[in-house]
């Protein structure tokens, strides 16, 4: 019987269970090696508490207290559909973060796109972990990073070929389902030179389960590459969802990256992007609806690191009833980073007295010539918005939905594949619908 | 029956007493011109024929043909037939002209209890009342009156008034920040929509409005009450005297 290193720090018996993961006994050592790594990085770094900066306004105490375990199941026989996006695109399905090739449909992918997962490593005899771009990142300040190793039981491994121009966009679909399970989801992207494609990642769960997600992508985008990287996360309400996003680009490389949060009791999307070379345009936004008691947080970190590279972020959210909303926006210009140009805009819009919003936007600037501008706002519904809707005959309410869609629009228009802003706008249209405007018509 | 009719109308805003018994009755196809000086009362009385919230009806009465439009929302009045073309119309980002329309037009149909008109018939139904404006439909594909002129932003108006067809439509100083081409073409609008049964209500400070669409009626408002009515030679007298004579009545 081991004896616990830091009894002190939650998940002890989650990630025990992952050390003695019997199905993972004949993928080999590597793996053991990872969660091994993960576990005593987790330790060394900590718990996040809210005495930590980048965790003041996310209070995962409660979370600590939840007993999770490794998931005994990852076969389910019917997708849960109505909660998964309808989009026509080839599909890649994950089940309490194992990828189920069965349930998948990669016919339509096309030969430029490879995807593998831990199954591909024992079949082939080969480490994907050897590939220079699925290197693990530093997780310096990143916790959630470290447990997600410590406890790894599958990652996929997506590859664009260099040159390839994707027609169609790829659909992750990540399933959450059982009682009180925890897994980690693992994602690597590698966009190689001149490739082009759009991926959608769905976070959904069986309805009725609840479960704490911890999912990690690793994105990797080559020069000249242009990677649109979308998530719905539409966890069922009992559910917890902390993810990391880690983009590193490359010399006139493209990302462009939405995040639109709608489910989970308690949501935490960071994404961090490294950009290291000129040319970049890099997009990071987002837009959330929060209800009952959610908690909502975007945490985003742009990094400036060469010159001549541009990035732009809007996050915009509704926040109703008691729901709590998180907007920490970083971005840091290196010395050699000149001719920067960073813009950052968060909005929110209070439905409630009782809901609230913590935002706090930071530059970080080392170089001289650079252009970066930062704005946030807060705020209601104008009376003078809704009187004149109504005085064209719109009753209160769908005059009140008409104008929380139109404000969530705004920043749904900022995602660059068509296909995907006009799913996630229906999407967003029918959530207002069910989620806080059920009476209204139209 | 009158299409409106005002009895003893007092109304505040916030503690502010600001209407203080009005009496107004407008019959079908009817033009009344209620002019005033600033701070008379004016816009007060668009809004809450409108309905306006933080606008109280202390003590009268107003009937819209046979309904009492006190007891009304904002929204029920409209759908009734009231329609008020803003002074200062409202920008509203993020929703084009197109769906605002098309909310409102589908909002009285449902209220009527008819068939939504979808999106084709719709379409062509603004195109043709655009027409008949002379104006054109992009503005629809925008977000409603963002980044408008002042002119755009009230012929808006009026072509929202051509689809709705209302049969009171309440005009508060239409002709304010226009100028004088700009003017034309709204009253141009404003007179294609004049009909037998359709009645207007125009709030204004200058009479210069009053040269393009003729009224019927003239009232002058001051102090929150009507202080003379004549017919339309009394713009031209108020336009060379002023409003000095009602200072300070009431």
């Amino acid at each position: 019987m081991n004896t616990p290193v830091e009894p002190d720090l939650p998940f002890n018996d989650l990630i025990d269970s992952a050390r003695g993961d019997l199905a993972h006994q004949n993928l080999g050592k590597w793996l053991s090696d990872i969660k091994e790594k993960g576990r005593d990085d987790f330790y060394k770094l900590g718990w996040p508490s809210p005495k930590m900066e980048s965790w003041r306004y996310t209070n995962l105490n409660k979370l600590a207290k939840t007993r999770f375990c490794l998931p005994r199941n990852t076969e389910l026989d019917k997708l849960p559909d109505q909660n998964i996006l309808p989009i026509d695109a080839p599909k890649i399905v994950v089940i309490n973060g194992r990828f189920k090739r069965e349930l998948s449909d990669l016919s339509e992918i096309g030969e430029g796109v490879l995807v593998n997962s831990f199954q591909d490593i024992r079949n082939e005899q080969k480490k994907l972990f050897d590939n220079k771009h699925y290197a693990m990142p530093p997780k310096e300040g990143l916790p959630v990073a470290a447990l997600n190793e410590a406890i790894l039981s599958d990652a996929l491994f997506i590859e664009i070929r260099a040159g390839w121009k994707s027609e169609v966009p790829l659909h992750i679909v990540l399933i959450g389902y059982g009682d009180h399970i925890g897994f980690s989801p693992r994602i690597f992207v590698s966009a190689g030179e001149n490739s082009q494609i759009d991926i959608l990642e769905s976070h959904a769960g069986d309805t009725g389960s609840t479960y704490f997600s911890n999912c990690v992508s690793n994105i990797q985008i080559e020069s000249g590459a242009r990677l649109g990287h979308y998530k719905f996360q539409n966890d069922t309400t009992t559910s917890t969802h902390l993810a990391l996003t880690q983009a590193c680009i490359k010399t006139d490389a493209v990302y462009d990256n939405f995040v639109m949060s709608v489910g989970g009791i308690l949501s935490r999307n960071e994404v961090r992007s490294l950009i290291t070379a000129s040319g970049v345009e890099c997009c990071i936004n987002g837009a959330y609806l929060g209800t009952s008691n959610q908690h909502i947080d975007n945490t985003t970190f742009i990094e400036h690191a060469a010159e001549g590279s541009r990035s732009r972020e809007v996050y915009k959210g509704v926040l109703a009833d008691r729901a709590k909303g998180v907007f920490q926006g970083k971005i840091f210009v290196h010395p050699e980073a000149q001719k920067t140009d960073g813009y950052q805009m968060n909005r929110a819009l209070l439905l409630s007295d009782k809901a609230e919003i913590d935002s706090k936007p930071e530059l970080e600037i080392y170089a001289d010539d650079v252009r970066c501008s930062h704005g946030a706002t807060v705020g209601e519904l104008e009376e003078e918005h809704l009187f004149y809707l109504m005085a064209r005959g719109i009753d209160a309410e769908s005059a009140r939905r008409l104008l929380v869609e139109a404000y969530l629009g705004e920043v749904i228009d900022e995602i660059q594949s068509q296909k995907i802003r006009e799913i996630l706008s229906k999407s967003a249209s029918d959530l207002l619908k069910e989620k806080l405007f059920e009476s209204s018509d139209g | 029956m009158s299409i409106l009719s005002i009895e003893n109308l007092y109304a505040n805003v916030g503690e502010n007493e600001i209407l203080r018994g009005i009496n107004l009755k407008i019959e079908p196809g009817e033009v009344h011109a209620v002019m005033g000086p600033n701070g008379s009362g004016k816009s007060t009385l668009s809004y809450v024929l409108a309905g306006r919230d933080g606008y109280s009806v202390t003590r009268g009465k107003v009937a819209f043909k046979d309904k009492d439009l006190l007891e009304l929302e904002a929204d029920e009045r409209a759908n009734e037939g009231v329609f008020l073309a803003f002074q200062y119309p409202v920008e509203v980002p993020g929703v084009t002209g197109m769906t605002f329309m098309r909310e409102a037009y589908n909002s009285r149909l449902r209220y009527e209890g008819k068939q939504e008109a979808d999106a084709m018939e719709f379409l062509k139904l603004v195109r043709s009342k655009a027409k008949d404006l002379n104006m054109s439909d992009d503005m629809l594909k925008r977000p409603v009156n963002v980044g408008f002129s002042g002119g755009e932003k009230k012929r808006n108006e009026i072509l929202q008034m051509a689809v709705l067809e209302p049969q009171l439509a309440v005009l508060d100083e239409t002709d304010s920040g226009l100028d004088i081409d700009a003017l034309k073409l709204v009253a141009d609008g404003i007179n294609a929509l004049r009909t037998k049964e359709r009645s207007m209500l125009i709030i204004t400070h200058y009479q210069r409005l009053l040269d393009y669409i003729e009224p019927d009626h003239v009232h002058v408002l001051a102090d929150g009450k009507i202080q003379r009515s004549g017919g339309k030679e009394l713009a031209l007298e108020l336009e060379a005297n002023g409003y000095a004579e009602f200072a300070g009545k009431g």
